[in-house]
C-alpha cells in the first residue's frame, strides 16, 4: 500500500468542531519521526465512534493517545494519519464503593482514579511511571505489570469490564461490572496489552482493594548492584508475601533520590515494601530484612513516611531519561535474574543504570554501548532462562535493525489471525507491534 | 472415522459401541448429548491425530474433562466426538524456585493442590468438585470456588498452555512471567468452554502457602443479618481468603448426613477464612469475629487447627450432595450480582421460587456476590422441569437486572447460551465470534456452547429458554 503524502481531513473537519493540524502542535504525537496530519481530541464515546467510522472509510492510520507516557513503545509506525486523543475523556463513570469497584473513562489518569478511590479507603493495585499523566487506557493497551507485579499482577489481573470501538467505528463491550465473570468471551483480556492495534479502548471497569492500614518501604544500602540484586532474590524467596522488593544501581538510585525518593542516595541499594496490617507487614518486613542482610548488607536502614512519591520515583525508573540512551527491558522468571545480569556484564560494555525486581523477575537496563549484533546475542542466550527482551527505547536505526519485541513466538500466527479478523485493513496503531502487527 | 480413529491412537482408545457411551452423555447440568463416538488420547500427537480427522469427516468435536461442568459445556451438543482429557494426567515439573507447574490437562484439580502442598505451595482455584474436576476442564470454564475471593479465579494463575486449535495446530502460547510479547492469547482461551481449542499442557502459577489460616463461623436468624455481615467485613477493608454463606434448606440437607452441629431452626451460616502470615491472621480473625458479633449471631466459632477447620467447612463443602436428602434433582444457577445488591437479589430468588412452588437451597460466594441458588425437585413429576427451568429463567434476569452476569464461574455452555443477548449486544458477540474465527474452522468445535442459535442445535430443545426471553425482554443493560 502507498503511503499517502497527506491524508484529506476533510471529512474530519465536517464531522468535528475542531481537528488540530497545527505542526507546531502535532508534534507532541510524534513517534520516531511520525507526525500525524491531524489529531482529534474526543470527549464521548460516539466521537470515537464516528472518527473511527470516518477513518476506515478513508483508509487513514490511527493512533490512540492518552497521557503519552509510553507512546513511544513498539516499532515505528508504518503509516500515521490521525492521533485520537482521549485524554479528554477522563470521568468517572459509574462508583459504588461498597461494590468495590470503578468504571471509568480510558482517558482519566491513573493518578486522578487514584485520588477517587482513597478518599473511600480503597486504591487500584497497579503502578505505572508517571501516573500523574499516564491514563487508565493507555496502561491497559499495554497491558504489562510493573516492578511490584509478583504481588500485584498486571492490568489484566484488575480489568473486569471494557467498552471498546472497533477499527470500523463499532461500540463494542465485554466482561461487566461484577467481580467474577464468565459470560462469553474475555475480549477485555483480549485488549488489555494489544497496543491499540485491534481496536480503541474507551471506558474500563477495575476491581479495587482496600488500602493497607499499613504500608511500609525500607532501603538498605549496598556496596554494588550485585550485591543488592543477591539480596532481593534472598528476602523474595524469605518473604514470599512482600509488596516490592527492587534492587537498584548507584545511578538509578541517584536518579530516583533526585525525583523525590528521600531514602536513596548515590548508592546502590535493595528497597522493600511491606503492606498489610502492621503486625503483619511487620512480620514480612522482618524476615525479609534478616534475609537481606545474610546475602551481605550491611548498610544502615532508612525508612520514609513518603511512601507514594518514593515509590513513584522508583517506579519512574522504568521510563528512564529523554537523553539518547537505549533502555532495555528483560522478564524472566525471578530465579534466573542473576545469570541474565551476567551476562549482560558479559556481553556489554557499559550499561549506566540497573534496576531489577527480584521477586518479579524484571530487569531494566539503560545503556548507550549495544548494536543489534549484541541484542541478538543476549535475546539467543537469554532464551534457554526463559527471557525475553524488548527495546523499550532507541534510536531508530537500532529499533529497526534489532526489532523491538524480537524474534517473534509460537503465539504469533494466531496473533496474526486475530489481527486480520479485528482489523483486516491494518488501521490500528499499523506495523509497530509483534511480527509487524 | 471411527476406523480412523482406532488407527490413529488404538483400539482401546476409543469407545463407540452404545452402552459405553451413555455415561458420556451427562455432566452436571440436566441437559443431555449423544456422541457418536469417544477418543481418549494420551498424547499432544494424539490430540492433533483426531482433530484432523475429526475435520476431515466434518464431525463436530467436543471436549471433556471429568464432566463435572455446571453449564452442558462438555455434552455433545451436535453428536460427533468426544475427546476425553483424563489419560493425559501428568504433573509434569513442579519449579519451587518459581512457583510454577507444569501440568497435563487431565490432571485432577485437587491432585494438583496436594503437589504443591508437599512444597510449600499452593494452587488457588478450588471448586467445590476439586476432587474430581481436572486442570483442563478448569481452563476451559475459568473455574472459580470458595478461595478465589482473595487470589482470583483460574484465569489468574495460567501462565501458558500448549493448545491444539480446531484447525488441528499446535503451539505454544503465554510465557512463565506473561513477558511473550503480543496478545494475552491465555487470556482468551482460559474461560473459552473448549470452544476454540484443546489444552495439551498447561504452565499454572502457584502461590505461596499461608503460614496459618484461621476459619469461623457464625450462624445467623436472618439472611439479612447474614448478609449485612458479609457486607461489613467486605466493607472492613479485609479481603479474607473465603467469605461463604449457606442458608436454612442447605442447613437441613446437610445437618442429619454431616452432623455439622447447626442448629435447624437457624436461617443461615456464614463461613469466612482468613489466611497468611501468623499475625495479620490473628489480628484479622480478631477483627473478623468482632464485625460478625456485631449482628448478632446465636454462636461464632472458631478453628485453626486443620482437622476443625475441616469440620466447620464440611456443611459448605457437602452441601450439593446432601441436597439428595431433600429431592432427587437439583438444578444449580450460578448467578453473580454487585455486592451491595446481593440482599435485595436474595430476597427475590426466595420470592422467585416460592411462587413456583419450589424449595431452593443457597449456598454461596457471598464475598464475590456469586450466587448459587439451587432449585430442588423431582423429575418425575409431571411439569417439573420446566418450572424449574423457567424459575432458573427468572432468576437469571433478576441478576442481570441488577446489574449483574448470567454466570460467574459455571461458564455459558450449552444452558445459558440463549441468555447471553441479556448482557451482551448483536455487536458485542459478532466481537467474540472474530475472536472464535481466528482460531480456525470453529463452527464444529465444541458447538452449540455460549453463543445462541447455531446450526442445526436443536432449537426444540431451547423452547424454554425462548420462552423465557419472551417473557422478560430480549434485553437488559446492553
Amino acid at each position: 500500500m502507498a503511503e499517502p503524502e497527506t491524508a484529506d481531513l476533510t471529512e474530519f473537519h465536517s464531522h468535528f468542531d475542531h481537528v488540530d493540524t497545527d505542526s507546531a502542535l502535532l508534534q507532541r504525537y510524534e513517534i520516531d519521526g511520525h507526525t500525524p496530519q491531524g489529531a482529534l481530541r474526543v470527549n464521548t464515546i460516539g466521537d470515537i465512534e464516528r472518527a473511527q467510522s470516518a477513518a476506515m472509510r478513508q483508509d487513514f492510520a490511527v493512533i490512540a493517545t492518552g497521557g503519552r507516557t509510553m507512546l513511544g513503545l513498539g516499532m515505528p509506525p508504518r503509516r500515521y494519519d490521525l492521533a485520537l486523543d482521549l485524554s479528554g475523556l477522563d470521568q468517572v463513570v459509574d462508583y459504588e464503593p461498597n461494590d468495590f469497584t470503578i468504571s471509568v473513562q480510558a482517558g482519566m489518569t491513573l493518578a486522578a482514579l487514584q485520588r477517587t478511590l482513597a478518599s473511600n479507603g480503597q486504591f487500584l493495585p497497579l503502578d505505572h511511571p508517571r501516573f500523574e499523566q499516564a491514563t487508565v487506557g493507555g496502561i491497559c493497551a499495554v497491558g504489562r505489570g510493573g516492578l511490584r507485579r509478583n504481588a500485584l499482577g498486571g492490568p489484566r489481573d484488575w480489568l473486569i469490564g471494557m467498552r471498546m470501538v472497533t477499527a470500523d467505528g463499532t461500540a463494542i463491550k465485554g466482561g461487566g461490572k461484577v467481580v467474577k465473570n464468565v459470560s462469553g468471551y474475555d475480549l477485555p483480556k483480549l485488549f488489555a496489552g494489544s497496543l491499540g492495534t485491534l481496536g480503541v479502548i474507551a471506558e474500563v471497569t477495575f476491581k479495587l482493594r482496600p488500602q493497607p492500614a499499613s504500608d511500609q518501604v525500607v532501603a538498605l544500602h549496598a556496596d554494588s548492584f550485585e550485591q543488592a540484586l543477591a539480596a532481593s532474590r534472598a528476602a523474595a524467596t524469605a518473604a514470599p508475601f512482600l509488596n516490592g522488593c527492587v534492587a537498584l544501581s548507584e545511578r538509578a538510585a541517584a536518579r530516583a533520590a533526585s525525583q523525590g525518593a528521600d531514602i536513596l542516595d548515590d548508592r546502590p541499594a535493595l528497597v522493600l515494601r511491606a503492606s498489610g496490617l502492621e503486625s503483619a507487614a511487620n512480620e514480612v518486613l522482618a524476615s525479609a530484612l534478616a534475609a537481606a542482610r545474610s546475602a551481605g548488607l550491611e548498610g544502615e536502614e532508612s525508612r520514609t513516611p513518603a511512601i507514594v512519591e518514593t515509590w513513584q520515583a522508583i517506579a519512574d525508573l522504568e521510563l528512564g531519561t529523554p537523553a539518547a540512551q537505549v533502555r532495555l527491558r528483560i522478564g524472566l522468571p525471578p530465579g534466573n535474574l542473576e545469570r541474565a545480569c551476567s551476562l549482560v556484564d558479559e556481553l556489554v560494555p557499559e550499561v549506566n543504570s540497573r534496576v531489577a525486581a527480584g521477586d518479579s523477575g524484571l530487569l531494566f537496563l539503560e545503556t548507550a554501548t549495544v548494536d543489534a549484533e549484541t541484542i541478538r546475542e543476549l535475546r539467543n542466550r537469554l532464551g534457554p532462562l526463559q527471557g525475553r527482551l524488548t527495546i523499550e527505547s532507541a534510536p531508530l536505526e537500532l529499533k529497526r535493525a534489532a526489532d523491538v519485541w524480537g524474534p517473534p513466538g509460537p503465539g504469533v500466527r494466531l496473533m496474526n489471525r486475530v489481527k486480520e479478523q479485528f482489523d483486516p485493513n491494518g488501521i490500528l496503531n499499523p506495523g509497530r507491534y509483534v511480527d509487524g502487527i | 472415522m471411527v476406523r480412523d480413529l482406532i488407527d490413529a491412537i488404538g483400539e482401546q482408545a476409543v469407545v463407540w459401541h452404545d452402552e459405553d457411551l451413555l455415561v458420556y452423555e451427562y455432566d452436571g447440568t440436566i441437559d443431555r448429548g449423544n456422541p457418536d463416538v469417544i477418543a481418549l488420547p494420551a498424547t499432544t500427537e494424539d490430540v492433533i491425530a483426531l482433530i484432523r480427522i475429526a475435520n476431515r469427516y466434518d464431525a463436530p468435536v467436543t471436549p471433556r474433562g471429568a464432566g463435572t461442568g455446571l453449564s452442558g459445556g462438555a455434552l455433545a451438543a451436535k453428536g460427533g466426538v468426544i475427546i476425553g482429557m483424563n489419560r493425559m494426567r501428568a504433573i509434569l515439573d513442579l519449579d519451587v524456585e518459581n512457583k510454577t507447574a507444569l501440568v497435563q490437562p487431565g490432571v485432577v484439580n485437587l491432585d494438583l493442590g496436594a503437589e504443591a502442598e508437599r512444597h510449600g505451595l499452593a494452587y488457588a482455584p478450588d471448586p467445590s468438585s476439586q476432587r474430581a474436576c481436572t486442570i483442563g476442564g478448569n481452563v476451559a470454564e475459568n473455574a472459580g470456588g470458595p478461595h478465589t475471593l482473595a487470589w482470583g479465579t483460574t484465569t489468574n494463575h495460567v501462565l501458558a498452555l500448549e493448545l491444539v486449535t480446531a484447525d488441528g495446530e499446535v503451539q505454544w502460547i503465554g510465557h512463565e512471567t506473561r513477558d511473550e510479547p503480543g496478545y494475552d492469547l491465555v487470556g482468551c482461551v482460559v474461560g473459552s468452554e473448549g470452544t476454540v481449542g484443546i489444552v495439551t499442557q498447561v504452565l499454572v502459577r502457584l502461590v505461596p502457602r499461608p503460614t496459618a489460616v484461621r476459619t469461623l463461623l457464625a450462624v445467623y436468624d436472618s439472611v439479612r443479618q447474614a448478609s449485612n455481615a458479609v457486607s461489613a467485613v467486605v466493607a472492613s477493608g479485609i479481603v479474607p481468603a473465603a467469605l461463604e454463606m449457606i442458608d436454612k434448606m442447605t442447613i437441613a440437607a446437610v445437618e442429619p448426613v454431616l452432623n455439622t452441629g447447626f442448629p435447624l431452626d437457624a436461617e443461615a451460616v456464614l463461613l469466612v477464612e482468613v489466611d497468611g502470615p501468623e499475625s495479620q491472621v490473628e489480628a484479622e480473625g480478631a477483627r473478623v469475629e468482632g464485625i460478625l458479633n456485631r449482628f448478632e449471631p446465636r454462636e461464632v466459632r472458631s478453628a485453626t487447627d486443620p482437622e476443625d477447620r475441616e469440620t466447620l467447612w464440611a456443611g459448605r463443602k457437602g452441601a450439593i450432595g446432601a441436597l439428595g436428602q431433600i429431592m432427587p434433582n437439583y438444578y444449580l444457577l450460578d448467578g453473580v450480582v454487585p455486592r451491595t445488591s446481593l440482599p435485595d437479589v436474595l430476597d427475590g430468588v426466595y420470592e422467585i421460587a416460592e411462587r413456583y412452588r419450589l424449595p431452593v437451597a443457597n449456598m454461596f460466594h457471598a464475598g464475590d456476590g456469586n450466587l448459587h441458588p439451587c432449585l430442588l425437585f423431582d423429575e418425575r413429576e409431571p411439569g417439573a422441569t420446566e418450572r424449574v427451568l423457567d424459575a432458573g429463567g427468572e432468576i437469571m434476569r433478576l441478576c442481570v437486572d441488577a446489574g449483574g452476569a448470567i454466570t460467574g464461574e459455571h461458564g455459558v455452555g450449552l444452558e445459558k447460551r440463549d441468555y447471553l443477548p441479556w448482557i451482551f449486544s448483536e455487536a458485542d458477540m459478532d466481537a467474540m465470534k472474530s475472536l472464535r474465527a481466528a482460531f480456525g474452522p470453529t463452527e464444529n468445535f465444541n458447538p452449540c456452547k455460549i453463543f445462541p442459535k447455531g446450526h442445526g442445535c436443536g432449537e426444540a430443545g431451547h423452547q424454554h429458554a425462548q420462552h423465557q426471553i419472551a417473557k422478560f425482554g430480549p434485553k437488559a443493560f446492553v
